[in-house]
Formats: C-alpha cells, structure tokens, sequence
C-alpha cells in the first residue's frame, strides 16, 4: 500500500469512522475542516512515527505539514527517504 | 522491558535525597502557613543543577536523559516535603524542554542558560479564567499590528506566575483557523508595558507554589519574541502536556513512598489493644494497597520515560501515568491519614499536608476526567 494510502486508512477508520464521511481527496482539508483536532493529531503522529519508523522533529510540527493527505505524505515521503540515506 | 537504573542514576538519587535532607531543611509549616516562595532553597537546588539537568552543557545544563530528570523530580518528591518547591523546578524544567524544541537558536542562547542557572524564574500561561481542560478555547489575543504582536487577554492559575521573570504565553493569533492553526506562543518578560502580575492566589495546599493571575493589556510583543511559528501554539501545547504528564507523576511517586514509609512506621509503633496497629487488616491492607500503588505507578512512570528517552511518543501512557499516579497519591494521603488517626490530622504530623498538596495533583495538566477522556478517545470511543 502507498504511503498515502495507508495515512488515509487510518484517518478514514480512526479519525472519521464516526462521521461517516464516504471518501476523503488527497487535498481535502484535514485541520482546518476539523477533521484532525487537537487528539487527532496526536494520534496521527503517533500511527505516523509507529508505522513508518520515523520521528517528527520539532520545527516540522507545523499545522501546514497536516493539513491534507498530500502534505503529510510528503512529510513521510521526505522523512523515510532521510533515513534511508536516498 | 528493563526498568532497572543504571549505578550512576542510583548514585544520583541517593545524592538528591542526601541533598534535600540537608539542604532543604527550612521552617516549612512557616512557608507553608503565609504561602511563601523559598527562594534561597530555589537558589540551592539551581546550584545542583536540577533545573538544568536535562539540557546541552553549551547552555549550562547536565546533559541528561528523561529518566534521569524525572528520577531526580522522584528523589525530591521523596526527600523534600514542600512539593510546591518541586512542582515550581518542574515547570521551570518544562519551560526550558519547549524553549529547546520549538525556540530559535537565538532564542535558546537567550533563555536556557538562564533557565538552568534559576536566575530568571519561568512559566507557560495557558489557562484562563473561562477555559481550563478546554485549553485551546483560550480567547487571549496576540494582533499583528506591522512592527510585532500585541497581546490582550487574562490567564489564571498560572504556576510561578506571580514571580516570573519570563513567561511563555499562548494566545490566538488567527480566530478563523481551528484551535491547531490558530494559536500561537511567544515570550514576555517581566517589566514588558501592559504587562501585570497579579498576586498569589491562595490555595488550600501546594501553597508554597506561587499561581496567580496574569494580564495582558495591549501588551506589545516584537516579533523575535514568537516562540516557533505563528499557529503552532497548539502543537506545542500537546507537546508540552505530554512532557509534563510524563515526569511530573515521578515527583509524586516519591511522596507516594515518603508517605508510605512514614505510615509503616506508624503502624508499627502505634499500639492497640495489646498490638501494634498494622496487625489489624484493616490497617495492614490499607498499606498493601499503598505499596501496590507506588509500584504499579512505577511502571507506568518509568514506561513513559523510557519512550521519551527513545524518541517515542508517550501520549497514551503519559495521560494513564498522570490519571492512575495522581489519584494514587490522593488516597494514599487519605490512608495515611486514617493510619495515623488523630495525629494524621494534626499539622504536626505533616501528613495533613501532603494531602492538601495532593488533591492539586488530580487537577493540574489537564484534570482526571480530561485524562479519562484522552484514554477514551485512544480506545476509539
């Protein structure tokens, strides 16, 4: 499964199941639609550092590298690429 | 999993305990009655180096790991009955982690030295009157006005408030985003205009603890006073709750077996009816109950440590630490106070005040129902 895929698994099944949303576009707004609250993000960064063997410094806990599907794709993208070596 | 300590972290906490024994031995019943800051014990403990433990050498501070602190916060939980004192080093301890996560370089040459040195006292203002578990509904207002921000707004309770010297506040900087893109933090130093503390708020423990309320009234912030990005506030917030909810717990652990220790000894003394008092079950099992506590609290504490060492995060376990230890630590006061019976009662016998201290516990960094709502939605609920 694609990176992005698997981000949006999670947030359909832990972060959305309750709201019955049907389908979610990778640039759909996550923060400020509030579909990631301030628990949400924790749990996403959580799902995220787990399931991709990453840790997410700092200076990149910025709303922007969350605010879609996209964004934290690319965040993972350029984090596992970082500890590969690529 | 391995809990054990290294021979140096044990050297270390022996040395603590030493040390407050020793050092911290002022009238604390006198401290305690006109809810006085001790600041020469302040000043004895940032000699030691415990407000500085955890950060780089090139800014004054130890060098040491999570486990580490929050052992040294154990070892003076134990030793130091004036748990306002220790909970005022862990904030300043707190305020220096988010100085060193989210500051500039600029901004950590600035603050930390002065953090680990205790020359300067720190405290985060999230608080406020109308918002407590539901921090991020805070309507203090940082406005863009060209030059900087200025800030407008009332923060209450706020630990070390009244005696700051530099506070990192967390205020709305765009009403029009959620809570997650619409706070942000930044530095105010004492003396800044439109800046006001307000008196110690009394309380009915943790009384040596200055909290009080601070207002900010067309307060004018320059810009390098913004501490990480605009709109990152409520990322650091949920950073900063989980570094304290991870190492506060250890101080109380500490008080946990001070408290358990002095009730032992009690009910070993203590004579009725021909026995000592902790051959009744009654008593007996109210101990096995504190020591079941103390260690099943251990391993949560020392859990959540070990993640933060490794780099993980310890949301969930931080938030179970602080729930499960806190409350431990108000029943264990409350049984000890049973144990000791009339005496428990009395001020002479200190207990009473590790009770009154105790009942803050559950309150602070985010109240036992918060937590419970925390686990809840970790279970998906």
């Amino acid at each position: 499964m694609e990176i992005k895929d698997t981000i949006k698994s999670f947030i359909m099944t832990e972060l959305l199941a309750e709201k019955g949303l049907g389908s979610l576009a990778d640039a759909d707004p996550l923060i400020d639609s509030g579909i990631i609250d301030s628990f949400g993000i924790m749990a996403l960064m959580s799902f995220l550092e787990e399931k991709f063997s990453i840790q997410i410094a700092g200076d990149e806990l910025i709303p922007e590298n969350f605010e879609s599907v996209m964004r934290i794709s690319a965040l993972v993208a350029q984090k596992t690429e970082c500890s590969l070596g690529v | 999993m391995d809990f054990s300590f290294t021979d140096e972290q044990v050297d270390l906490r022996e040395m603590v305990i030493k040390f407050a024994r020793n050092e911290l031995d002022y009238d604390l019943a006198e401290y305690d009655k006109n809810g006085e800051f001790p600041l020469e014990a302040w000043r004895k403990c940032a000699e030691m180096q415990f407000l500085g433990l955890p950060f780089d050498e090139e800014y004054g501070g130890g060098g040491s790991d999570f486990l580490t602190m929050s052992l040294v916060l154990n070892a003076l939980g134990y030793a130091c009955k004036d748990a306002g004192l220790v909970h005022a080093i862990a904030t300043q301890v707190l305020c220096g982690m988010q100085i060193r996560m989210f500051g500039s370089e600029e901004q950590k040459q600035k603050y930390l030295p002065d953090v680990c040195s205790g020359k300067k006292i720190f405290a985060q203002a999230i608080t406020e009157p109308d918002s407590g578990s539901d921090a991020l509904s805070m309507r203090s207002r940082a406005t863009w006005n060209g030059d900087g921000y200025l800030l407008n707004g009332t923060k209450m309770f706020i630990t070390n408030g009244p005696i700051a010297d530099v506070v990192i506040v967390f205020a709305v900087t765009d009403p029009d985003k959620k809570t997650l893109g619409g706070i942000s933090c930044c530095f105010v130093e004492k003396g800044f205009a439109g800046f006001q503390q307000c008196n110690p708020i009394k309380k009915m423990g943790l009384t040596t603890l200055q909290n009080g309320e601070l207002v900010f009234d067309a307060c004018p912030i320059p810009p390098g006073n913004l501490m990480g990005k605009e709109g990152q506030g409520g990322m650091i917030f949920n950073e900063s709750m989980e570094w304290e909810r991870s190492f506060l717990p250890a101080a109380h652990l500490g008080t946990m077996e001070r408290v358990l220790e002095t009730s032992i000894r009690y009910a070993k003394e203590r004579k009725s009816f021909g026995q000592s008092i902790g051959k009744f079950q009654s008593v007996s099992n109210k101990l096995a109950e504190m020591k079941m506590r103390l260690e099943l609290g251990k391993l949560i504490c020392w859990k959540a440590a070990t993640l933060k060492d490794q780099g993980k995060r310890a949301t969930l376990e931080s938030s179970i630490g602080k729930l499960f230890i806190s409350e431990c630590l108000k029943q264990t006061c409350l049984d000890a106070v049973q144990i000791h019976g009339g005496y428990g009662y009395t001020t002479e016998y200190e207990i009473e005040r590790d009770l009154r201290d105790s009942v803050a516990a559950t309150i602070y960094s985010g109240t036992s129902e918060l937590q419970y709502n925390i686990i809840s939605r970790w279970l998906g609920l």
